[in-house]
Formats: structure tokens, sequence, C-alpha cells
């Protein structure tokens, strides 16, 4: 099985080592990209799109294809990550609590544990105190990263950032709350399942808005078609379908970084961890 | 005027990003260190930030105001992170048992 794996890999890597040599030198100026395509999207994005940002026109909408099938390659590495990593059956052997009023760390064993005690609160094995400067400051700048991240997927069109940039600042939003507080606290938040819930639904949304398009009767992801629903003239409904896409797109970025923290983080328990 | 204030402030800033950089070489352990970087992340963030902030409203329009508000802000936040950053730091070293270095 293994000596297979790698006969693949060292056969696919063949293949794109061996056609690598019929891409056009690095800067050549007779390259179709050069020739025509930059041109054209420099010269008929705005025209075209009403999105004054030509990379994330090109990004969502000249090649949107090739995005939506980003966005699953990320939905991909999360289920790799969860597949690989998740531990089926949570086997607990000992658990730690602290009991409150005395400072005292009592290590349980088997069944026995306190349920909902007001003197005993459970802690991990590498668990540290409270500390009050770190937990204000996070959860004070957690919010202004939050806002910075919609800002982020929303003004895509304007400057620099997008779906996958948003979705990534929000998803360091949550994992700097798991960071600063602890696994449990955060997972009693934004849970295992919304997060893979959330993941696959940013795909359904990217991929849906390119079904409502056939629906329409026109092409996948052809976003001029969406202008009736939408309530705008063609090109502006090009500019309001990136946007829509955009948001499938940090969904998922969002929900996937999460997901891959909470098992990478507690070595796949999703009990104990940072 | 305003072109040699910034300039003023940003070599200030550059000079305490200089002796920032030598600290954390130079310095004999984990914790002195530390506080040459926090050098770095306070005056010198401080000095070369307000320098660029006030170059940008050299010529007052609203496009430039923003920019220099977007510049104070990326300050206010890099003040309040930078120094909880080491203080974490700092308590990881203590917690984990890393002694302070004393002279012989």
């Amino acid at each position: 099985m293994k000596t297979l794996g790698q006969i693949t890999v060292l056969f696919c890597g063949g293949l794109l080592l061996f056609f690598t040599s019929d891409f056009p030198d690095f800067g050549d100026a007779n390259s179709p990209a050069s020739l025509h395509l930059s041109p054209y999207f420099i010269e008929n994005t705005l025209k075209d799109t009403a999105v004054p940002n030509v990379v994330t026109a090109i990004l969502a909408d000249y090649r949107g294809y090739d995005t939506m099938f980003e966005t699953t390659v990320i939905l991909t590495a999360g289920l790799a990550c969860f597949l690989l990593l998740r531990i089926p059956k949570r086997e607990v052997k000992s658990r730690y609590y602290l009991h409150e009023p005395t400072g005292v760390t009592l290590r349980f064993e088997g069944d026995k544990y306190p349920q909902k005690s007001d003197v005993f609160k459970r802690i991990d094995s590498n668990w540290v105190p409270y500390d009050l400067i770190i937990n204000f400051t996070c959860r004070l700048l957690i919010h202004f990263i939050q806002i910075f991240a919609l800002y982020v997927v929303a003004h895509g069109h304007y400057s620099p950032g997008g779906g996958f940039q948003g979705g990534v600042v929000l998803g360091a939003s949550v994992i700097l709350f798991a960071i600063s507080g602890n696994l449990r606290a955060a997972i009693k938040r934004f849970g295992e399942k919304t997060a893979a819930l959330f993941s696959a639904a940013g795909v359904f949304i990217y991929a849906g808005t390119g079904a409502l398009c056939m629906m329409i009767g026109e092409h996948f992801l052809n976003y001029n078609f969406l202008s009736p629903l939408l309530g705008t003239d063609r090109i502006m409904a090009r500019s309001h379908g990136i946007f829509i896409v955009e948001i499938g797109v940090a969904v998922t970025v969002m929900a996937v970084m999460i997901w891959i923290y909470y098992n990478l983080s507690s070595a796949g328990k999703q009990d104990e961890g940072l | 005027m305003i072109v040699y204030i910034s300039g003023i402030l940003i070599a200030g800033g550059l000079f305490f990003f200089l002796v920032g950089s030598i600290g954390m070489i130079r310095l004999p352990d984990f914790y002195s260190r530390l506080q040459a970087a926090g050098i770095i992340d306070t005056m010198g963030l401080l000095l070369s930030m307000s320098g660029l902030a006030i170059l940008a409203l050299n010529e007052f329009t609203l496009g430039n105001f923003l920019s220099a508000l977007k510049i104070i802000f990326i300050v206010v936040f890099v003040f309040l992170t930078g120094p909880t950053a080491t203080h974490a730091i700092v308590d990881a070293g203590i917690r984990a048992g890393l002694k302070p270095w004393q002279k012989k």
C-alpha cells in the first residue's frame, strides 16, 4: 500500500515536471497571458463587472470555476484532518478537577467524577491559571478582529481582500479565543458540528449560486442572469454575484481553519487541549 | 516643514528599531532579549508610524485623513497586543522553569 502510494506520487510529480517544459518562460512577452489576456482584463473588467479591483473580478468571475474548486480543496483539507486525527470514541481515563475553595487539584479515575458542581472546576492536564491581562486583551480585541474580517470580505471589490483573507481573519479570532481561554470554552461557542456544517455550507453557497444561474437557463456561474433576482442591471448583478460567492468562500475558510485547529491542538480528542 | 518633522520622527523610530535588533542578538538571555524586542514594538513603531501619519496628512484630503487614521489604529492595536504577547511569553518562560540570567 505504501509502495503504491509512493509510485503514484512519483508518477504524478514526474508528469507535472515533464509538462512544465511546455509552459512559456517566466516573463515571456509573447506568451498568451501577456499578449491578449492581461490587456483584456485591464481594459474591460470595470465595463464587464463594475468591480474596480481586477484581481477580485478575475478570481471570482472570469475564473469562477477555479476558485470554486479551490474552496473545495480547502473543505477537503479540513475533512482530511478530521478523518486522520479525530479519535472516534472518547476514552477518558482520568479527569482533573480543581477544588476552588482550597485550590487543590484532584485526579478522578473511571466514571466517578463530580458532575455540575459549584466548587469543582474541570481543568486540563496542561492547564494554566486564569491570566487577567491576556484574557482581557484577547476579549477586547476579538470584536475588532471580527469587524475587520467582515470589512475585508465586503471590501474585496475595492481594495486587497476578499473571501479567503477575510475568512482566515475570522477563523483566527475564534482560535485566539481558544488560545487565550481554553479549548472546551471555544468548542462550547463554536462546536465541531457547526464547523463541519459551515465548511460544507460555504461550498454549497458557491456552487448553489452557479446552479441558480443554470436554473434560470444560462451558463454555470454566469452572474449576469441573476439580475432579475437581485433587482439590478446585468453588470451590477455580476458585482453582487461576486460578493455572494466571496461570502461562501469566507464561510468555508473560517470553519475549516477552526476545525483544523481543534483537531490539531487536542490531537483529535477535542476534549483536552491548548 | 511637515516632511522634515516626519523625517525626524521616522529616523527616531528607525534608531529604536536598530537598538532593539542589536539587543535581541547581544543580550545574554531570553528575558532580556524579550525586553529588547519590546522596544521595537513600542517606541520604534510609535515614532515611525506617527511620522508616516504626519506625512500622509501633508495634503489634507479625506482620503489622506483616512489613511492617517488607519496608521494610528495600527499603533493603538500594536500597543495593546505587543506588551500582552511579551507578557504571555515571559509567563510561559517562568512556568517552564527558565531562570533569569545573573552575573557570576
